[in-house]
């Protein structure tokens, strides 16, 4: 090869290069030719999942004859790259949001209002999980009302349920609880005092009552006992008022006073997650996204209601991930197509609901789940119950952004170690937190 | 290069040309000609790597700049606010926190480094299977970081695992590491300067190595002993390598990022192990408020600049002069 070739040769892959580069910035939604359409569906989650929804797309390509090209990323990533795609211009046609998310997304113009694709698609959006649609729901300045344009549909709604494991309790001899009347706090403390034994003798504890996280159990404990994170227009963290300490001081004391949960300074589950599915602890909360992992226990479990820390009732959260239509989309009929379809088609639900990643979307279907023969957790019904009747939003659901209840969580460590009290840290956070909620709500003014 | 250049390149010398007069007059213009394609294709290729710095270095920052004077959430359009996201940091106590978090974790670069140097002592030794060691502490650093963080935080889990596994056949009772204030930070460190010690301990290796032996012999003979000839020669000598590895780790440490983020989610109990990158990290993508930010990446870039100017000058008497 003489030099000038040579030097040709090399220039050429530079300059290819860098087209390349510069390309890859653009493409996606333009790859679609005339008549065959492809759109773009980014969302995250496990291989399960993937899995699931891959079948489940394999199937609208089938009946629409629209191609989807998939993007799926694991749970911590997925933040972060789908703000890379809004930044970088190359947002994906469909793609899974967020309710904390919903309204910096509709106010940077990202997200489509769909309402018209779901009126005219005939989906009947009475036969799916009030919450989840309403969540989805934003008129400008209140998220989660009936009158809101909507900017998505639920990819499913997240009942974050108690359980037990029912083959220790029957082992101890303790009769099993209700399933309908929730255990009052003290008696719920007196079963674990009595699951928590050293069983082989070796001077070390190993089988414990419980086992929770502060973040994902507190809410239950704070709402059954009257209190609340903030009042009801959510302008005003309510964390310090003498509810929400009990609360936190009866979690807190679960290990430090009670001493039914192993692990003096954990925070993470991880220990605890492990322990429950090793047979090693009594009651533990169980998520439907937990149904296929914990089916395959070496014991039995059911659900029941969550305890109840005061006269509240029993409470817990309903979590929810909606799917939304870029507002840049070239085909904004046929992504708006592909969300009624994920989320309400009931062949799309039933592949689905088989692979036991969430409850079914259609109260209908979900209704002949919950009493389907021989079903595994039995009493299923809770589920539907904690979507239908008492599941709450999480107090950040519907605010802009959740910086504000993070904060909560950044310095507890003190608390659970049994070295302040609750009321301390609560009076000494309230202020903290307050101070963002207020940003937070001079940032949804500005933006809206 | 230079001398196989020349059999196509023109030749310039004017001795040459006066040599062969006869073609020179038609040949000049070919000559311009060749040295204007030349030039393009210098051109082309000079541009190539100026294209890419102005494209993916110099318009970033830039870039960056603007927007750590703006409150972007990162997704819509940008509100253009001066120097309010500055002046936010000075009482951003969680920023001054990852700020001396960031700083903290460094304590561990001179303690990896002396470990390194004893290491790349020992390695030199003919001791058996010393390819073998070499291969052993190698192995960390081409390891990918993510998978390292996830078997250390298993080996630190309080319960379960290995650290305390061990500590406990000497009758200690080990903490929980990463839930702890007072240990995430050396446990964190502990587990890079692991990482990292095989990478220094190479470059010690090969400057011991390359050490002349007339001076080592020259020093024995006028009856230096071991540690003598150490502190006096192979020290100075392998100084370049150790300025090298203070720099590049003080500007790879300024940027920890992936072992806190897997190792320790939350930030670590009260904020205690969270890095300035991480918390810029949450700052953008959980939080949307990339212009504070990227007003964050600004400082932290500035200290760093300040920083490694400030070791080259204290570096400026140690350098030897090259003739």
């Amino acid at each position: 090869m003489t030099r000038r070739k040579l030097l040709a040769a090399a220039a050429f892959a530079v300059a290819g290069t860098l087209a390349l580069t510069a390309c890859s910035g653009g493409s996606g939604d333009d790859a679609a030719g005339d008549g065959d359409k492809t759109i773009t569906f980014m969302f995250r989650g496990g291989p399960d999942e993937k899995a699931a929804y891959e079948a489940a797309i394999a199937k609208f390509t089938e009946d629409t004859g629209t191609k989807v090209k998939v993007i799926v990323t694991d749970a911590d990533q997925y933040a972060t790259k789908l703000q890379a795609a809004v930044a970088g211009n190359n947002v994906p046609d469909v793609f899974y949001i967020e309710q904390a998310s919903l309204q910096s997304y509709v106010a940077s113009g990202v997200l489509l209002d769909i309402t018209d694709q779901v009126e005219a698609s005939g989906v009947d959006l009475s036969n799916i999980w009030e919450y989840g649609v309403n969540s989805y729901r934003f008129d400008g300045e209140v998220q989660g009302t009936p009158d809101g344009a909507l900017y998505g549909l639920p990819k499913d709604v997240g009942p974050f349920s108690f359980g037990y494991n029912k083959t220790m309790l029957e082992a101890a001899g303790i009769p099993l609880p209700d399933k309908d009347t929730p255990l009052t706090w003290d008696e719920f403390v007196a079963i674990c005092k009595q699951l928590t034994v050293d069983k082989n003798g070796d001077g070390t504890l190993d089988q414990w009552g419980t086992g929770l996280n502060v973040q994902w159990n507190l809410q239950s404990m704070v709402w059954s006992n009257g209190g609340d994170w903030t009042n009801e227009d959510h302008t005003e963290v309510t964390v310090d008022t003498p509810e929400f300490a009990e609360a936190l001081q009866k979690f807190a004391d679960l290990t430090n006073v009670e001493k039914v949960t192993p692990s003096t300074s954990d925070a993470a589950t991880l220990d605890t997650y492990q322990r429950w599915m090793a047979g090693e602890i009594g009651f533990f909360p169980v998520g439907p996204w937990d149904v296929s992992v914990y089916n395959d226990l070496d014991f039995d479990y059911d659900l029941i209601p969550w305890p109840t820390v005061g006269d509240g009732g029993t409470a817990t959260w309903l979590g929810s991930l909606g799917i939304g239509v870029s507002a840049t989309s070239k085909h904004p009929d046929d992504a708006a197509k592909l969300v009624t379809y994920l989320s309400a088609d009931p062949e799309a639900q039933q592949t689905l609901v088989d692979a036991n990643i969430q409850i079914p979307n259609l109260i209908d279907v979900a209704e002949g789940w919950a009493t389907e023969e021989g079903a595994e957790p039995a009493n299923r019904q809770e589920f539907l119950d904690i979507a239908q009747d008492y599941g709450r939003a999480m107090p950040a659901a519907f605010t802009y952004g959740a910086e504000w209840y993070d904060e909560l969580w950044t310095n507890i460590q003190p608390v659970l170690d049994g070295k302040q009290t609750a009321e301390e840290y609560l009076a000494e956070v309230q202020p903290k937190m307050q101070t963002l909620l207020d940003e937070s709500i001079a940032n949804a003014e500005q933006a809206g | 290069m230079a001398r196989t250049a020349t059999v196509d390149t023109p030749p310039e010398a004017p001795g040459t040309t006066a040599a062969s007069p006869a073609p020179v007059a038609r040949s000049k213009r070919d000559i311009m000609r060749l040295h204007r394609t030349e030039h393009r294709w210098a051109a082309t290729f000079v541009a190539a790597p100026v294209v890419g710095y102005l494209l993916f270095t110099l318009y970033p920052i830039g870039f960056a700049v603007y927007a750590s004077l703006t409150s972007w959430t990162g997704l819509g359009p940008m509100r253009f606010v001066g120097l309010e996201n500055y002046v936010d940091l000075l009482s951003d106590e969680y920023f001054h926190k990852a700020l001396f978090n960031t700083f903290f974790y460094m304590i561990g670069i001179p303690i990896g480094l002396f470990l390194s140097l004893l290491l790349a002592l020992a390695l030199n030794r003919k001791i058996p299977g010393r390819t073998a060691f070499r291969t052993i502490y190698y192995v960390p650093v081409i390891s990918s970081l993510a998978a390292i963080a996830i078997v250390w935080q298993f080996a630190y889990n309080g319960d379960f695992g290995l650290v305390n596994q061990v500590l406990s056949w000497f009758g200690v009772q080990g903490p929980d590491w990463l839930q702890n204030t007072a240990t995430v930070k050396p446990a964190i460190i502990i587990m890079a300067i692991w990482k990292g010690l095989g990478y220094s301990t190479l470059l010690y290796l090969a400057a011991i190595q390359s050490v002349p032996a007339s001076l080592l012999e020259a020093a024995a003979l006028d009856g230096a002993n071991a540690f003598q000839r150490f502190r006096s020669i192979v020290l100075p000598m392998v100084r370049p390598v150790t300025f090298f590895l203070v720099v590049t780790n003080v500007i790879a440490g300024s940027q920890i990022f992936t072992e806190i983020n897997i190792m320790t989610p939350t930030g670590g109990p009260e904020f205690s192990s969270a890095s300035v990158v991480w918390y810029i990290v949450r700052k953008a993508f959980k939080y949307q408020q990339m212009g504070y930010a990227t007003a964050m990446s600004i400082v932290l870039g500035i200290l760093v600049l300040v920083i490694t100017l400030i070791q080259f000058r204290l570096n400026r008497r140690n350098s030897f002069a090259i003739d």
